[in-house]
């Protein structure tokens, strides 16, 4: 698959088959058809095994349901026609020479077909992870209306498990990981010089599997039984002996999973092999060197998740016996096998939740406090040092799983130790606003509230590194709060920073800055209000994942739901500012920030082929107060006056464009 | 890439500057074979667990693993590269007979082995939901067996481009990254022979 | 700045150490938890404060003030001694912590002398304390009694999915694992009645898995126990001892 897609790419296909051309065409249609094919596809496989192995009756629903999940999915990729020069390039046809039809965005249509360019798929990947972080918020506002009260109400235990599974995993697997690699998709190839990514159509297949994941998983909602309900982490054996549901989320995550394996090495390649001349590594953006560093943990650490599902499916669909503890004396599966297997890659993975947010408040610090990042250098190395260490930690989630109680120790050291790497990169970015010049407009205001609530998070989690007080709260609210301290303060606050920061680039509009300050406090205040408290009724006892708790506290949890809504509301006035800003906000100019990096000087939106000719570039990419500090030179003469930082607002270059 | 490769057309793209010697698809190729090994990485690590950790004999009562079969069948597989490393000696030679020749025996050699392999499952006598051992020994053997069906199918898209005159001295990226991917693929048996069979 | 840092450390850990955080404290284990806990507060606030204030006072010195739209900050890249500072200060810090962190598991998971064996059976949706007696013979209730002062080890496991066995006031917490038996001990300091929770989510009736936890005096113990008549059937269903031991 990788070679197909260094060759020149053929025009449409031709299927030999006498069909009505909007069936012929690779797009919905076509999509749609497939669909139905790939369940009758499911529908005929399951029966003929078991007619062939004499199971009555020959057809089963769930047999259908789980092959089902898996070809409906990939035959609607199929269809769509994802993988129409593959099978062109397979058939061996002579190659055609590439036409770039499949390129760029010339009308919102092409927003909604199989699409190479790095920028569409960019804001394909960042709307449909907004999508999701909608979905997984209304389910955090039903969570909260059953946590108002002590005592049932609204929700039964079973949709109550259900709510707050299928929210954490929409929120991880389809929001954080994906919106991450949707900003980086539409930034990284413009900021290291690049014409697109290195594999363009994997770099849409990428994307379109993300959709079908996260279909999979609402769909479970439906599901006889109910949604999966064994918490995102689905510790076996209680998610091998849950209904049907529970496959949605086994299969589900496969599909996001190669989503993210099939983006990470994508970006990793074109990181190594396509930067401009002149761009070292050490001139790279920290933004490069995060996702850098988050694409190695990806391609490392997500086939455990994979191999963990596929555990699961085997053990609940075909009676397979990894987690079965009572095969009989001697044959026994073991338990703590999944835990080691999922945290093996879900510690990694709330790195990959965090590291581009770090990368993303590098730039924006930079460039706000207009000041150079201070130690650049050990920013890059402490960014390595957490993929090193990331992968040495992941037993802290096990405290109090009952497994050899030695491995705590060294995982304990490991934990506490990942803070050090962490802790330079706070405290540069402390020194990088020492001495500036702070522009606290809204990206500005989200890395600062960034920069407090995060330092929190992680404070609160060298807390639980330490075991015996970890023995104390795990499974607590005490851990909910850092969840989300780290997740809501840390990864949500830098998405948004992001999104406020680089909308000017990806939609050629302003944003309204007031808007985006009110939605700052909001979020700010409330966020705190909802997720500080937690740490208290966590400590006094209350269990997570409870639909019913005691008495005493009933109060807190009311105090928390209120704050919840209203936080909940907030995102509300961020929705309106995006919809309004895109649809009538002002023009925005090719570099409304004055920034020095590459992405800022071209026209906003950039050209569709991004560059006439890559620049080169001669300098680092945070000079600021340098005087007449240069980071990349265009080489078309009319282009090759440099940005000199501190000098004039905008670049001469916006003008050529618009 | 395709940048390069339409440097001349003016709709097009500026030509991408190469900022590394290594080959871009070589790359990626190796890079998936990484995600890949991590995977056989996590099944090794079932095998571990219910093997050492929960101590099972191994394995289980009753049961034997065939392991001179096999053992042959390993020699056909590893057979395989050969023949795959020859197919590409000859096409940079501009053999078009031995990339053909070659190509086609690497293929028959892997559908070889896999039949054998499924052969194998029907007589074993055991299924996997009989023990955890016979769980992990199918998953592990099955999961490689999944991977060799992939490979045939990279291998059949080679071989086909081959016969349709693809593929020339001095451009054979198209076949060498898939082969890549086999050589890869006959490895990982031969762990997976050692660990499940031998040891 | 410095001394806004200072006050406000000052002010905010005697703060933070007042506020009611943990529930009555009923063990040897939990009184070594609350310190633990107490010192990981002292040492990490200073921390939180320090991000604080920097941030803070960044905010109303250096904002940008009109007239100064055009203008940069100054040009600086680093400083090799602070960055060296701010490594090995945390590292120090945390490796202090993890030490002492582990004298208090120590002390805490250590064996002790006289100890009493409970064995907890967990299954959906219920606990089930069982007291070994002398010829094999066992009592079983559905309720857990201990005496006060008497070390007491805790043999967990489970018959279906994984459950846990946490006793807030005892600040202690361990996860009864199907096919393998794991061990908790905790040494009562508190007569009373507490809660024991399952805290590992196991299913539609996780938040209601509970169970009453009564430590009482020794002689009131020994009362109890004479009381229930030995190998008495499992008030909720059969547990049968569970297959697999600690692997
Ligand atoms: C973005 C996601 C994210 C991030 C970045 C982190 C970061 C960290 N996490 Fe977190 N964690 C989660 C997401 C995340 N976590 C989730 C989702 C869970 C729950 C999973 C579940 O069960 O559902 C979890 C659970 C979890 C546990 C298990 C608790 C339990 O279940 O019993 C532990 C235990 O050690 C832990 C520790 C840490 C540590 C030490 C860090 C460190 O990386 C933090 C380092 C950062 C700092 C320390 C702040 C800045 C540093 C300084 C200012 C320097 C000076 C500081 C000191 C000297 C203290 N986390
Ligand atoms: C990125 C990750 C992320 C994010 C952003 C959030 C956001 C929120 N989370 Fe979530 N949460 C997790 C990750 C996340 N969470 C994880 C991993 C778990 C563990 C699950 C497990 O135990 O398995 C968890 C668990 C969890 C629990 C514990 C459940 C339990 O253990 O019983 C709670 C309880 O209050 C909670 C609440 C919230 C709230 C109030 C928000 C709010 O911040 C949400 C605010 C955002 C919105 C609301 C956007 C949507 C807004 C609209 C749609 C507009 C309409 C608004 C109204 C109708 C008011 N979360
Ligand atoms: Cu048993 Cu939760
Ligand atoms: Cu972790």
């Amino acid at each position: 698959m990788a070679t197909a897609v260094a060759e020149p790419m053929a025009v449409k296909t031709r299927t030999r088959v006498p069909l009505p051309p909007a069936l012929r065409r690779p797009g919905w249609y076509r999509a749609a058809m497939f669909e139905v094919l790939g369940l009758g596809f499911a529908f005929g496989i399951t029966a003929l095994i078991r007619w062939l192995q004499h199971i009555h009756p020959v057809v089963s629903g769930n047999a259908v349901t789980t092959v089902g999940l898996f070809t409906v999915p990939l035959f609607f990729l199929v269809g769509l026609g994802v993988g129409d020069y593959w099978f062109y390039w397979a058939s061996g046809r002579a190659t055609r020479p590439e036409d770039h039809s499949s390129h760029g965005a010339r009308s919102w249509r092409d927003y909604f077909r199989v699409n190479t360019d790095h920028k569409v798929i960019g804001i394909q990947y960042t709307v449909t992870s907004f999508f999701f972080l909608f979905v997984g918020g209304l389910l955090a506002m039903l969570i909260r209306v059953q946590l108002a009260k002590p005592g049932m109400q609204f929700l039964t235990p079973e949709q109550y498990n259900g709510v707050f599974s299928v929210h954490a995993t929409v929120l991880i697997f389809l929001f954080v990981i994906p919106v991450f690699a949707g900003l980086a998709n539409f930034v990284l190839p413009l900021m290291i010089g690049a014409p697109d990514m290195a594999f363009p159509r994997l770099n849409a297949l990428s994307y379109w599997l993300l959709p079908l994941g996260g279909i999979v998983m609402l769909m479970s909602f439906l599901a006889p039984g109910g949604s999966f309900a064994a918490g995102w982490t689905a510790y076996a054996p209680l998610s091998t002996s849950m209904p049907l549901g529970q496959l949605f989320f086994s299969i589900g995550v496969q599909f996001a999973g190669f989503s993210s394996i099939f983006t990470a090495l994508n970006f990793l390649v074109t990181i190594i092999t396509m930067r401009a001349p002149g761009m070292s590594f050490f001139r790279m953006p920290l933004l490069v060197w995060a996702n850098f560093s988050t694409s190695l943990l990806v391609v490392i650490a997500t086939p455990f998740i994979a191999a963990s599902q596929f555990f699961v499916l085997l053990d609940k669909a075909l009676g397979f016996h990894f987690f079965d503890a009572f095969v009989g004396a001697g044959k026994n599966g073991n338990v703590l096998m999944y835990q080691h297997v999922f945290w093996f890659y879900s510690h990694p993975a709330v790195y990959i939740m965090m590291l581009p947010g770090f990368g993303i408040i590098s730039e924006i610090l930079a460039v706000k406090a207009r000041k150079p990042i201070f130690g650049y250098r050990m920013m890059a190395f402490s960014l390595l040092a957490i993929v090193v260490l990331g992968f040495t930690v992941w037993a802290h989630h096990m405290f109090v799983s009952g497994m050899q109680p030695w491995i705590r120790i060294p995982m304990m050291i490991t934990t506490a130790i990942i803070a050090v790497p962490t802790g330079i990169k706070v405290f540069s970015w402390l020194a990088t606003l020492w001495r500036g010049v702070l522009h606290l407009d809204t990206p500005m205001l989200f890395a600062l509230g960034f920069l407090t609530m995060f330092t929190l998070g992680g404070i609160s989690g060298v807390m639980l590194a330490m075991i015996p007080f970890d023995i104390h709260v795990s499974q607590t609210y005490f851990i909910v709060a850092h969840i989300h301290y780290v997740l809501f303060g840390g990864s949500l606050m830098t998405i948004f920073a992001g999104i406020y920061y680089w909308f000017p680039k990806m939609t050629g509009r302003m944003f309204d800055d007031r808007l985006g300050k009110l939605h700052f406090w909001f979020t700010f205040i409330f966020a705190n209000l909802t997720f500080a408290p937690m740490h208290l009724i966590g400590i006094q006892g209350m269990p997570r994942r409870v639909a019913e708790y005691a008495e005493k506290f009933a109060g807190w949890n009311l105090f928390i739901s209120f704050s919840a809504w209203i936080l909940g509301f907030s995102t509300l006035i961020f929705l309106y500012n995006m919809v309004a800003s895109w649809r009538a906000g002002p023009r925005a100019s090719a570099n409304p920030w004055r920034a020095l990096t590459l992405e800022w000087q071209v026209s906003s939106p950039p050209p569709i082929f991004n560059f006439d000719a890559v620049p080169t570039v001669v300098g680092g990419p945070y000079e600021y107060g340098v005087p007449g500090a240069v980071h990349g030179i265009f080489k078309k003469p009319a282009e090759s006056a440099p940005v000199a930082a501190g000098t004039f607002s905008g670049s001469p270059r916006q003008e050529q464009h618009e | 890439m395709e940048a390069a490769s339409i440097a001349h057309d003016h709709h097009g793209p500026p030509p991408a500057h190469r900022s590394s010697r290594v080959h871009a698809p070589t790359l990626g190729m190796l890079l998936f074979i990484m995600s890949e090994v991590m995977i056989f990485g996590a099944f090794f690590t079932a095998y571990f667990f219910i093997r050492v950790v929960t101590k099972d004999p191994w394995p289980a009562h009753g049961t034997v693993f065939p392991e001179g079969p096999t053992g042959v069948n390993t020699g056909i597989l590893l057979a395989s590269s050969l023949t795959l490393h020859w197919a590409l000696v000859s096409v940079k030679k501009g053999n078009r007979f031995g990339l053909k020749a070659g190509m086609v025996a690497t293929f028959l050699l892997g559908l070889t082995f896999l039949t054998l392999q499924v052969n194998e499952y029907i007589h074993l006598g055991f299924a996997p939901h009989d023990s955890a051992q016979a769980t992990v020994f199918y998953s592990l053997t099955g999961l490689h067996g999944a991977h060799v069906v992939v490979g045939l199918g990279a291998l059949i898209m080679v071989t086909v481009r081959a016969f349709r005159g693809h593929y020339t001295a001095d451009e054979h990226q198209g076949m060498e990254v898939p082969g890549i991917y086999w050589h890869f693929v006959d490895i990982m048996w031969v762990i997976v022979y050692t660990a499940v069979y031998v040891l | 700045m410095v001394v806004v840092a200072v006050i406000s450390t000052a002010i905010l850990i005697p703060l933070a150490l007042i506020v009611p955080w943990f529930p009555a404290k009923a063990s040897v284990q939990a009184g070594n938890i609350h310190t633990l806990y107490d010192v990981l507060l002292i040492a990490t606030v200073p921390i939180f404060v320090v991000v604080m204030t920097t941030v803070g006072f960044s905010i109303w010195k250096f904002r940008m003030r009109p007239g100064q739209e055009k203008q940069d900050g100054a040009p600086i890249h680093g400083n090799t001694r602070l960055e060296i500072v701010w490594t090995i200060l945390p590292a120090a810090l945390l490796l202090g912590m993890c030490s002492y962190a582990y004298t208090v598991l120590r002390s805490n998971e250590d064996s002790k002398r006289g100890e009493m064996t409970v064995n907890v059976t967990e299954r959906q949706f219920a606990f089930e304390f069982s007291y070994p007696r002398a010829g094999g013979k066992s009592v079983v209730s559905p309720v857990l009694y201990l005496p006060k002062g008497r070390p007491v080890v805790f043999k967990i496991t489970s018959l279906d999915v994984i459950h846990s066995f946490f006793v807030p006031e005892f600040s202690e917490k361990l996860d009864a694992v199907p096919g393998i038996t794991t061990t908790l001990r905790v040494t009562p300091t508190r007569t009373g009645s507490y809660p024991a929770e399952c805290t590992e989510l196991c299913g539609a009736g996780h938040s209601l898995m509970r169970a009453a936890v009564n430590v009482v005096t020794p002689a009131q113990f020994a009362a109890w126990l004479a009381k229930q008549k030995s190998g008495a059937p499992p008030p909720i269903g059969s547990a049968g001892t569970p297959p697999g031991e600690q692997g």
